[in-house]
């Protein structure tokens, strides 16, 4: 099993690779500093949420669609509440965390108490969470926010010249990013927690039976998810410069997507932040090429949905090929070998 | 064996609702022309319900079902301006005909693909049909580069749009897809192996049953259902876009689950979700006509799906603990 991941994320990096050899050779311009900062900043909001879905998908089950809902509403709630009492950023991501993981943390609560699958209850809540911020909003686009967005995504690391003579720098929304993921791996593979997501992944009823506390770690992970949303609003609202209540949902089934292509399973126990990470990448690489390689962004979809069937048909052959040549042992009805 | 849940539950929350809308327009709701519009807005969701309900039933799920409206959709635009010569809305009945069908076989196509993944490669529903999904929507984009494509022969137009006896011809259409589709799934030798094969795959398998015929008959009858989902949207907006009505997949979902089909397959009866359809249609026109905003709907819709979940977890239904299903090995939406 462990072999098997590490080919995932294996071949996502060979691939990622290739196409990054690929358009670099075409235009020289993919492996510039300036490009790839800039890739890694449009792709840090996906990356910071693909983190959060990460976590629900190796916890089983069905996956939460309700994110970006929820980012949505702490979104436009920061931005409202520091236009009318001003603020810092500490303040706006501390708010903004705390709107999603109540979001969340109601997700959680409401997964818990029914047995229902995670994708209705979140499907319910997300129409809920955006219905309700559109009626209150009344879809108005917030176009002026307050200057303390501008500041935080100016702020860059390292002053570099381009070939064009413009300054940049890395901006500090990929860093953010590249914290969350450190912390997602750091719970996943070095605390109890994260063991327990992956321990209840494999089999929820051998984790309740070796005492695994299973509603508070599936409590845990629908808050955190619901966080990583409020941390992922407040970096959107810095690159957009605006509050617009529908441009983060309908993105939700893409970060999904992401996920998948990283290597997580959909019966749950498996996946890794690295191959997150990879995943979101690919999108972000293709995404990029296309624009340098003087391609219409149309074509993005495609080749997105081809990389997708493509990649789950392959390893679907590999997994019946496996299958055949794989020695069948005869158990009786309480699973003993005869 | 299929479970015949009853759709008590259902008739009163139609009832409640209806007498919440009554009471709350009391000029307007209880109107003939209400009911009109009701029954012209009606068969959208519904048809696009049927369609999510069979892979539901057997265990799945088609995420690329709006997706692959729109590719039909686009499909038969772009055939009708091609074989009218540049003017659609002078086509002639049988350049009409050529045109739907060739829609209807591109969404066929889109099925194939997905019944292919899912019953013969046996890859997860959610993934397969999210793949789909993507790969749809970028074909659509890519054909219409973005653009709306409007502009339909009044024949079209009135499959959505018109009317037969005072009564909308969607809604005529509904009701006999209604009935033929209670006899696919209620009655025929193919929706008694899907449900079988919703409630165990691996069961069903040593049964003798086809599993991949199976499946990839349920994706294309899903896949049909979003045709004539399409039809009828073309007929009401007149165009065709590559990104319409996104938001009504996760709806489409939320329908069949209030329908008491179950999530994990297996059970689910075609009144129930009729019953569904109509109460997510009387929350929207009575939302509607009280000029609340049009998203209030979304909102109430999830609301009434926590109310059902609730009642049903009250009433015991949910609160049997159901074996854990080989762990969910059988179906891809296994319990979360």
């Amino acid at each position: 099993m462990r072999k098997l991941l590490k080919q995932t994320e294996f071949y996502l990096a060979l691939v990622i690779l290739l196409l990054s050899i690929l358009i670099t050779m075409y235009n020289p311009r993919f492996l510039s500093a300036e490009n790839i900062f800039d890739l890694l900043k449009s792709f840090s909001v996906m990356g910071i949420m693909a983190v959060g879905v990460l976590f629900v998908l190796i916890l089983g089950g069905t996956p939460d669609v309700s994110f970006t809902a929820i980012a949505q509403v702490a979104e436009y709630v920061v931005v409202i509440m520091t236009l009318r009492w001003g603020g810092n950023i500490l303040l706006a991501f501390l708010t903004a965390s705390l709107i999603g993981g109540v979001l969340g943390r109601l997700n959680g609560c409401l997964v818990n108490m029914f047995r229902v699958p995670t994708i209705i209850i979140t499907i319910a809540t997300s129409n809920i969470f955006f219905g309700l911020l559109y009626v209150f909003s009344q879809g108005q686009v917030i176009y002026v926010i307050h200057p303390l967005f501008r500041r935080f995504s100016e702020i860059r690391i390292g002053n570099l010249v381009s070939q064009h003579g413009v300054y940049f720098g890395l901006s500090l929304m990929p860093l953010i990013w590249l914290v969350v993921l450190i912390l997602g791996w750091f719970v996943l593979n070095y605390t109890r927690m994260g063991r327990d997501i992956y321990a209840i992944g494999g089999s929820e009823l051998a984790a309740e039976r070796v005492g695994i506390p299973v509603r508070r770690t599936k409590l845990f992970v629908f808050t955190f998810v619901g966080v990583l949303a409020g941390i992922a609003a407040v970096v959107h609202a810095a690159i957009v410069q605006s509050a617009i209540p529908n441009s983060l949902v309908g993105q939700e089934l893409d970060v999904i997507a992401a996920v998948f292509l990283g290597g997580a399973s959909v019966f749950g126990g498996a996946g890794t932040i690295l191959g997150t990470f990879l995943g979101i990448l690919l999108l972000a690489v293709v995404n990029n090429g296309l624009t340098l390689l003087g391609v219409s962004s149309y074509w993005y979809n495609i080749f997105v949905g081809a990389v997708i069937v493509i990649s789950i048909t392959i390893s679907a052959v590999q997994r019946i090929r496996q299958k055949k040549t794989r020695v069948k042992v005869q158990v009786d009805s309480e699973g003993w070998r005869v | 064996m299929r479970r015949r849940s009853s759709n008590a539950t259902l008739y009163l929350v139609l009832i409640i609702v209806l007498a919440i809308m009554a009471v709350l327009n009391p000029t307007r709701f209880l109107r003939v022309r209400n009911f009109y519009s009701m029954a012209y807005q009606l068969p959208f969701l519904a048809f696009l319900a049927m369609g999510q309900m069979v892979p539901i039933v057997g265990g799945g799920i088609n995420l690329a079902i709006v997706a692959t409206a729109n590719f039909t959709g686009i499909i038969t635009a772009m055939l009708l301006r091609a074989l009218s010569g540049g003017s659609p809305l002078e086509a002639s009945t049988l350049v009409i005909l050529v045109s739907m069908l060739g829609g209807v076989l591109a969404a066929l196509l889109a099925g194939a693909l997905s019944g292919f993944l899912i019953g013969y490669l046996r890859i997860p529903d959610i993934l397969a049909t999210l793949g789909t999904m993507i790969l749809l929507n970028g074909v659509n984009i890519v054909l219409t580069k973005g653009y709306t494509l409007t502009g339909f022969p009044d024949a079209l137009i009135a499959i959505g749009n018109g009317v037969f006896l005072g009564i909308p011809i969607p809604f005529w259409l509904f009701l006999a897809i209604a009935v033929v589709f209670r006899m696919i799934m209620e009655r025929s030798v193919f929706g008694y192996q899907l449900y079988m094969i919703g409630s165990s795959y691996t069961a069903s398998r040593f049964a003798g049953i086809n599993t991949r015929s199976v499946i990839m008959g349920s994706y294309l009858l899903s896949s049909l259902f979003a045709a004539i989902t399409a039809f009828v949207m073309m007929g009401q907006l007149n165009s065709v876009k590559a990104n319409y009505a996104e938001s009504y997949l996760l709806v489409s979902v939320l329908a069949c689950f209030l329908g008491g089909v179950d999530p994990l397959g297996g059970d689910g009866r075609v009144s129930g979700l009729v019953l569904a359809v109509m109460i997510l249609q009387v929350i929207s026109t009575g939302v509607n006509l009280m000029r609340m905003d049009p998203f209030f709907i979304l909102a109430m819709w999830g609301f009434i799906v926590l109310v059902i979940i609730a009642a049903n977890h009250l009433s015991g239904r949910f609160r049997l603990q159901r074996p854990l299903r080989g762990l969910g090995q059988d179906s891809g939406l296994a319990d979360g």
